[in-house]
């Protein structure tokens, strides 16, 4: 039982996203429609910002909400499979749920890198513009790295919810998050206020770190220790929400 | 075959010399708490050979999907211990010993049947891996390996399971009523698969509501009602015994009445009926009765062997 993980699952996995439409349209597609959009195509595209221009600042924030995606969508179908009977078919096998779960992660970050890729070559070709190339790989770093938070948001909401809606629920609500989350769109005033409580807005801030120093479009500055305390405040909420979809889908067998 | 299993995993290599495939003992499954308490399975005792078939029989909430989740590891006893080969069941599913036909859900809708069974069978090592094709022939999978879960009807998905069943190539086989949602031939074509299974020495123990397969294929079955075992035994001894034998003949002109009476104090015979001058009843002894009915003068004598469902009404009725 030394195996921990297959290549033919892998394999089918990452087969089943693909001809996933919803991870198509929402992971895929919809990151780098956004940025042709609002980044691209807009006339002030060009124009500079901080340590590069708008164009960068765009990708990074539809990059940063692919990968949101793309992480919460996988994990909550993982574990509203987990739940159902192919749990119980996997269980009769040597993979272990730590197996189970370094499979789907697998998957997830792996979905997750091609979202910010497609993102990132559309930016290269449409002239996305950062002072140093450093600033890239510190973007795509920490879109990744910090991304994975939104694994244990899927994992969460595929608990917490019994039926294949809880994938849809989890993209969807992502949507919803951006919008409300300074990520879409630039927000002021009192929208921008609400925003900074909301799961997505440390996330897609640090990410755009490296274009920005914290300075937002509005001129206002974030301190780096204001988002970083969103972060992992939500982060402990993504685990309250896990530790009590765990306790729920227990109590329903 | 074999070969594959004696390489393969140290758990199968490592089975002890006991004749006992599977042991129960004393397992209880509770659901609920205070009044509510649901005992799904109340105290079992079960040993099961290598090599045996038994059919599990019983009405619905008989307890017996509940005894064969416990079985595989996939549920854990409230009370008792289940032991395959002396291993924790679960440990024993993990190794490949023993295998499960689920009852319930299983299967991802997305994916194809080839790419169903592979994933499972790669979980299980590369032999199993490289017995996909062979065991998509045989479960005759092999025409719609392409087709999606979501595409196959109920036999179609049954054969997928019974497929996933058979990749760690398993010494002991369990099947929760696995012939649900086949047609007439395809379940006819299912057992067949299964007896070149048994005759090849697995142990198989299937629950079932069709009494014909247990009657059919399994040598020994075993009776569950509400959560108790109510009868164990060799099938065709199951049917003769318990059942008894069922005997009709025209009374007599004269004496009739008398000979009724005489019948109904003879042991071994129950359920005597008269109508229209025509008498039936069930006997242990059906030699003896019918001696005693046709030297009165009755007459039009049948006498019908009983089927397992009459023996299974007689044990499972309160």
């Amino acid at each position: 039982m030394s195996m921990t993980l297959s290549p033919t699952m892998l394999r089918v996995e990452a087969l089943r996203q693909i001809r996933n439409p919803y991870t198509l349209a929402f992971t895929l597609g919809m990151p780098v429609a956004m940025y042709l959009l609002f980044g691209a195509s807009m006339g002030y595209g060009d124009a500079s910002a901080g340590n590069g221009n708008v164009k960068f600042y765009v990708m990074v924030s539809m990059a940063a909400y692919g990968t949101a995606v793309a992480m919460s969508s996988i994990t909550s179908l993982a574990a509203t499979e987990a739940k159902q009977g192919w749990g119980r078919q996997i269980s009769m096998t040597p993979l272990t749920t730590a197996g189970y779960a370094m499979t789907k992660l697998a998957t997830a970050v792996t979905f997750s890198a091609f979202a910010v890729l497609l993102v990132f070559v559309a930016g290269l070709a449409t002239g996305a513009e950062a002072t140093d190339a450093w600033r890239w790989w510190a973007s795509a770093g920490i879109i990744l790295g910090i991304g994975l938070m939104f694994g244990l948001y899927g994992l969460g909401v595929g608990l917490f919810f019994n039926s294949d809606t809880a994938a849809a629920l989890a993209s969807i609500s992502m949507t919803f998050f951006a919008f409300f989350g300074n990520v879409f769109i630039p927000l002021d005033g009192v929208m921008l206020d609400i925003a900074r409580f909301s799961p997505l807005y440390g996330f897609v801030a640090l990410s755009r770190w490296p274009l920005t120093d914290g300075v937002l479009t509005t001129g206002q500055t974030d301190p780096l220790w204001g988002l970083a305390l969103n972060t992992v405040a939500w982060l402990v909420i993504f685990s309250v929400l896990v530790a009590a979809g765990v306790k729920r889908s227990r109590s329903r067998r | 075959m074999s070969t594959a299993a004696d390489t393969r995993t140290p758990t199968k290599a490592d089975l002890p010399a006991s004749d006992d495939a599977v042991a129960l003992t004393g397992l209880r499954k509770h659901f609920g708490i205070g009044e509510r308490t649901v005992k799904a399975v109340d105290g079992i005792d079960l040993r099961i050979g290598r090599g045996e078939v038994v059919a599990l029989l019983g009405p619905n909430g008989a307890g017996k999907t509940t005894t064969l989740d416990m079985l595989l590891g996939l549920t854990d006893p409230s009370a008792g211990t289940v032991a395959v080969y002396g291993q924790k069941p679960l440990k024993a599913a993990k190794g490949g010993v023993i295998a499960g036909v689920l009852q319930t859900g299983g299967l991802l809708s997305d994916l194809t049947v080839r790419e169903t069974v592979e994933v499972i069978a790669s979980l299980h090592g590369g032999e199993s891996l490289a017995r996909v094709h062979e065991i998509l022939e045989r479960t005759e999978l092999d025409r719609i390996a392409r087709r999606r879960i979501s595409k196959c009807s109920g036999g179609e998905q049954q054969r997928v399971k019974f497929a996933l069943a058979l990749v760690a190539d398993p010494d002991i086989l369990v099947l929760d009523e696995p012939t649900a949602g086949m047609d007439v031939t395809a379940r006819r074509h299912f057992w067949d698969v299964m007896r070149a299974d048994a005759d090849a020495g697995r142990t198989i123990i299937f629950a079932t509501h069709y009494l014909e397969e247990a009657e059919q294929f399994a040598r020994r079955t075993v009776v569950m009602h509400r959560g108790v075992v109510v009868a164990d035994a060799p099938t065709a001894q199951l049917r003769a015994n318990l059942g008894g034998r069922t005997l009709a003949a025209d009374l007599p002109a004269d004496g009739g009445d008398d000979l009724v009476r005489r019948l109904g104090q003879t042991d071994g015979i129950t359920e005597i009926r008269v109508d229209a001058g025509r008498v039936s009843l069930r006997a242990l002894d059906s030699d003896a009765a019918a001696s005693a009915l046709l030297d009165a003068g009755a007459h039009d004598l049948e006498i019908a062997a009983p089927t397992l469902e009459t023996a299974f009404t007689a044990l499972t009725e309160d």
